[in-house]
């Protein structure tokens, strides 16, 4: 049945006569958090105290800490004298489906790398996984969503880190990725650096049900150690969000506003700003091409990333003169700590993103998304392909559930065809 | 002799078939050009490419708006991404047990089969088999725009049979279109418009 246009129109209705009231409220919240985001700069070692007074109180605090640089700082695009080498890696993966007649689960990892002044044209890899059976199940029952999204995370940083270690003049090398053709010998990239992207945070966030599952503390314990090695490669990594919904500088913003009584009584008691978005605040101080101040992420997740690893972001205009588009860029400390690194990132992502024209997202990151990206019908191709291989040897195979059977009947047909 | 293969078969029927090429690849064929399909048992299609033309998706409108398009990105859609561009071709005639037809050949080739440019010799041998017999199937065509493509036919011809030492043959074929379009004016001044367009052709003869 299709939805009931009729009653929803009455609904549609109703929303629209509360827009604009609920616009005028988010517009004035928004033009306080700007003020007191403004009227807070140069406070910054207040505002990290007010942080770890908070934290004492609340040990799932989640926000921004400032770093030394100046809370409502920009900074101008910087130019660079050296193009980087730019390596992207984007993963789709199949979660297994109780109602399918097999039940599998494929990782599909694409990366795509482009070598500066280099006449080849840039390369594209693709490396795909099916998951052995025995780690389709875990001890609480057919291996989950988030299990296999960090499966495809750990999977996406593993061939960025084989690619780089690829690259000549990278501080190892470990002969080339599987599925991926060695790159030519000569030595034109020696000392070029390296940037690596990945598109969303590098925090992984996770339902804390998953996050106390052995396979996954082993899938992230294998996801810190890869940040630890590109780390060691110097290669300058970074997880790309775009149109960003984060609020944690909004969120920081409130923590200083909330009365010292209030700190005990949990982050919602500190939520006066709800539906205010850290773009809010950044949208009208970055001109096209600057970047934010750096700020470190306070949360349960981040706390797990430590030392060279402690997560980091800034916001940064990628758009043009009239038409600003933000995303948010998570780094590492190793490169939040290191200012030419810093300024590479910078070049590099603004570049990228003026490759694509008037929407912009990292052309490296959109052709590693294009490489990975599993179809349905590719889906059901590899299905057919397990089943096969399954009467092949004279195995049962099983069947589909009633459930999907129903779903995937053929409308109604037209006589006489 | 150079052998140069320009793509593989899309789809195809009796009457012509589209090749897909990549970007890349598209130096080599060109319009009015004669290629060959080579198919089993010394059976072998013959075809006039009528029609190139190149898809866009959703990234290359997206990149056209950019200032500036990097040399790598342009590298990297010419070589990389799957969008063949898509080659037109109108079958003119086949070879069977070494002799050439100029009918429509008894079965279209299959997918994915390999079309070659044809070199000089075989466009001489192609277009000096009968008399002319496969005019008619680009006159009767109603997607190539005929006169366009006999004129680039035939000055391609012209070059091949000048070097071969038959400069006469232009003349020869000019008569032949002439006969046949005796009846359908409007078609033949086109076709003979076209033809004067081609500097030099005639000057030869």
């Amino acid at each position: 049945m299709p939805i009931d246009f009729r009653d929803i129109q009455r609904q549609v209705k109703s929303w629209g006569e509360k827009a604009p009231e609920r616009e005028r409220q988010l517009n004035q919240s928004r033009q306080a958090a700007l003020d007191l985001f403004h009227r807070l700069s140069g406070q910054e070692d207040d505002l990290r105290l007010r942080v770890e007074r908070a934290l004492q109180e609340n040990p799932a605090l989640r926000c921004a800490v400032p770093t030394q640089e100046a809370l409502d700082a920009s900074f101008a695009l910087p130019e660079l004298t050296t193009r980087p080498v730019v390596l992207a890696a984007d993963g789709s993966q199949i979660n297994p489906d109780r109602h399918s007649a097999v039940e599998f689960c494929v990782v599909n990892v694409g990366a795509f790398s482009m070598r500066p002044k280099c006449p080849e044209p840039p390369r594209e890899i693709i490396h795909s996984h099916l998951l052995d059976p025995e780690d389709l199940y875990t001890d609480r029952g057919l291996v989950s969503e988030e299990i296999v999204a960090l499966h495809r995370d750990l999977a996406e940083r593993r061939f960025v880190l084989d690619l780089a270690r690829d690259m000549p003049g990278s501080a190892a090398s470990n002969g080339a990725p599987e599925g991926a053709e060695p790159v030519p010998s000569d030595q034109a990239w020696q000392g070029t650096p390296t940037v690596a992207l990945t598109d969303g945070p590098l925090e992984l966030y996770q339902e804390r049900e998953a996050r106390e599952q052995p396979i996954f503390q082993k899938l992230f314990a294998d996801y810190l150690d890869v940040l630890r090695d590109i780390a060691r490669l110097d290669v300058v990594a970074a997880g790309y969000v775009d149109k960003p919904h984060a609020d944690l500088v909004v969120r920081l913003l409130e923590l200083w506003r909330t009365p010292e009584a209030d700190l005990r009584k949990g982050a919602r008691r500190s939520r006066s700003w709800i539906g205010i978005l850290d773009v809010d605040l950044f949208r009208s101080i970055l001109e096209p091409g600057e970047r934010s101040a750096l700020f470190a992420i306070q949360s349960t997740s981040a706390q797990r990333f430590q030392d060279e690893l402690a997560l980091h972001f800034f916001y940064l205009n990628v758009g043009r003169s009239g038409h600003p588009w933000l995303a948010r860029v998570e780094v590492p400390a190793w490169v939040a700590h290191n200012p030419a690194a810093l300024c590479t990132l910078h070049t590099v992502l603004v570049d990228q993103c003026r490759m694509v024209g008037a929407r912009p997202y990292p052309y490296a990151l959109h052709r590693a998304h294009e490489v990975a990206v599993v179809s349905l019908a590719e889906k059901a191709e590899l299905e057919q392909m397990l089943i096969q291989e399954l009467q092949r040897r004279g195995l049962p195979v099983g069947e589909l559930s009633s459930k999907q059977m129903l779903k995937q009947l053929h409308g109604r047909t037209r006589y006489p065809k | 002799m150079t052998i140069i293969a320009i793509g593989r078969l899309l789809r195809a029927s009796t009457t012509g078939c589209v090749v897909g090429c990549r970007v890349s690849q598209l130096d080599a064929p060109a319009f009015g050009c004669l290629v060959r399909i080579p198919l089993e048992n010394g059976y072998q299609i013959y075809g006039l490419i009528y029609d190139i033309h190149i898809d866009d998706d959703g990234l290359v409108r997206q990149l056209v708006t950019a200032e500036g398009i990097d040399e790598a990105v342009i590298l990297d859609n010419r070589h990389n991404r799957n969008v063949p561009a898509e080659v037109g071709v109108l079958a003119v005639g086949y070879r069977q047990n070494s002799q050439i037809y100029h009918l429509l050949p008894p079965r279209p080739p299959l997918s994915l089969d390999t079309i070659y440019l044809c070199d000089a010799d075989e466009l001489c041998r192609f277009t000096q088999a009968g008399r002319f017999g496969y005019f008619r199937h680009i006159l009767r065509s109603t997607e190539a725009p005929a006169a366009e493509l006999l004129a680039a036919h035939l000055r391609e011809c012209h070059q091949a049979h000048t070097a071969a030492g038959h400069p006469e043959w232009i003349q020869t074929a000019t008569r032949e279109l002439i006969t046949l379009l005796r009846d359908d004016y409007p078609t033949l001044m086109s076709v003979l418009g076209a033809l004067s367009d081609i500097h030099g052709l005639f000057a030869s003869g």
